[in-house]
């Protein structure tokens, strides 16, 4: 596993991993162990079997939680990825994601790639060669695709996920 | 502001980009499967105590697995790779043709193959506690059962084997690393 000379949350993850499937083959034995013991003694005395439920419930709820938290680790590293992505300068990628969520068309791409880098509608119509009420056209159809009613909450879009890396410092870009 | 300039960012040169696939905990149960699987088939002493605590062991292995399956990441869950033989025989049909599809998770007859590992795994475990309960001791159905089932398994685990060779050889796509490493060169899904 490569996970041992990754990222401190790599490691986290790799370890929470094994602890998981330590516990779980833990409760496996367990629990085929309770069984037996009911197949061989008929039934055990209520105090011991309730016990034995108890821990076996609470070994595979633990487990259940550990899973939880692992999966919490794993969509963190993702999110920290996406936000050092950004800040070394790959917002180009983040940016085309978020494109293709969208289900932009390519010149509702090209428009609102102008858009984000400030360009006037006007600009952008004479520089695609369109009309301008095209463009408007263009922008209403990418604001309604993401969710966003102006300008600024296109940018906000962008902004927040400069920004979801939470009380974690971004890499410092290269 | 040019217009190549624009366009410049949109258009971005192919680059090795990789997108994390397989987890730590699935790429852990994978490997300590095939690990127990090994170790009970060849070193270690059929009907002994090792024996029946590396079965259990695999089955837990199993359990945890289907555990993740439902709550655990985007491409380890159930819902990422149905079980669906229709798509499964033309995913196959379509390594003739050469017109291959990429998945992220596994590709539809690689699923089918992992269920039937997991379902093959659980059936040997079973068996193998059935004989060594009192109830069904000295049938030998449940021997024979049991035996059947590993049988299946060798033949399951060749296939297996095989079909990450041709997948590989087909798709040029390192398909192995990705166990190891839990990540996959990031392709156009379909």
């Amino acid at each position: 596993m490569t996970g041992l000379n990754g990222t401190p949350h790599e490691r986290r993850a790799v370890l929470l991993a094994a602890v998981i499937l330590l516990q779980a083959v833990t409760a496996a034995f367990f629990v085929a162990d309770v069984v037996a013991d009911l197949a061989i003694d008929g039934a055990l005395d209520d105090v011991h079997m309730w016990l034995e439920a108890v821990a076996a419930v609470a070994l595979v709820g633990g487990i259940v939680f550990l899973m939880i938290e692992l999966r919490r680790v794993l969509a963190r590293m993702a999110t920290l990825e996406t936000v050092s992505q950004a800040a070394r300068g790959d917002m180009a990628e983040v940016i085309d994601a978020f494109f293709t969520d969208w289900h932009l068309t390519p010149s509702e791409r090209d428009v609102a790639l102008m858009v984000l880098k400030g360009i006037d509608n006007d600009d952008i119509a004479r520089i695609r060669g369109t009309a301008p009420g095209t463009v408007r056209a263009q922008c209403t159809a990418i604001y309604t695709k993401a969710g966003v009613e102006s300008r600024a909450q296109l940018f906000s879009v962008f902004m927040e996920e400069l920004l979801s890396g939470e009380n974690e410092p971004p890499h410092p870009a290269g | 502001m040019t217009e190549a300039g624009i366009s410049g960012a949109a258009a971005k040169p192919p680059q090795a980009a990789t997108v994390r696939v397989w987890d730590p905990l699935v790429r852990l149960v994978h490997w300590s499967l095939a690990l127990a699987i090994v170790l009970n088939a060849t070193v270690v002493e059929d009907e002994s105590l090792m024996h029946e605590v590396i079965g259990y062991a695999a089955v837990g292995l199993v359990l945890v697995r289907l555990l993740w399956g439902l709550i655990g990441t985007e491409h380890a869950r159930f819902r990422a790779f149905p079980p669906n033989p229709v798509a499964a025989i033309r995913y196959l049909a379509s390594h003739l043709s050469g017109r291959h599809q990429s998945h992220l998770s596994h590709n539809p007859a690689g699923a089918l193959m992992a269920y039937n590992l997991w379902a093959t795994v659980i059936g040997m475990g079973i068996t193998g506690y059935m004989m060594g309960t009192v109830r069904f001791f000295g049938y030998d159905w449940v021997e024979e059962l049991h035996e059947g089932l590993f049988t299946w398994l060798l033949i399951s685990i060749g296939l297996h084997l095989a079909g990450v060779v041709l997948d590989t050889l087909v798709t040029r796509r390192p398909l192995v690393p990705a166990m190891f490493h839990g990540k996959k060169p990031k392709v156009k899904e379909r």
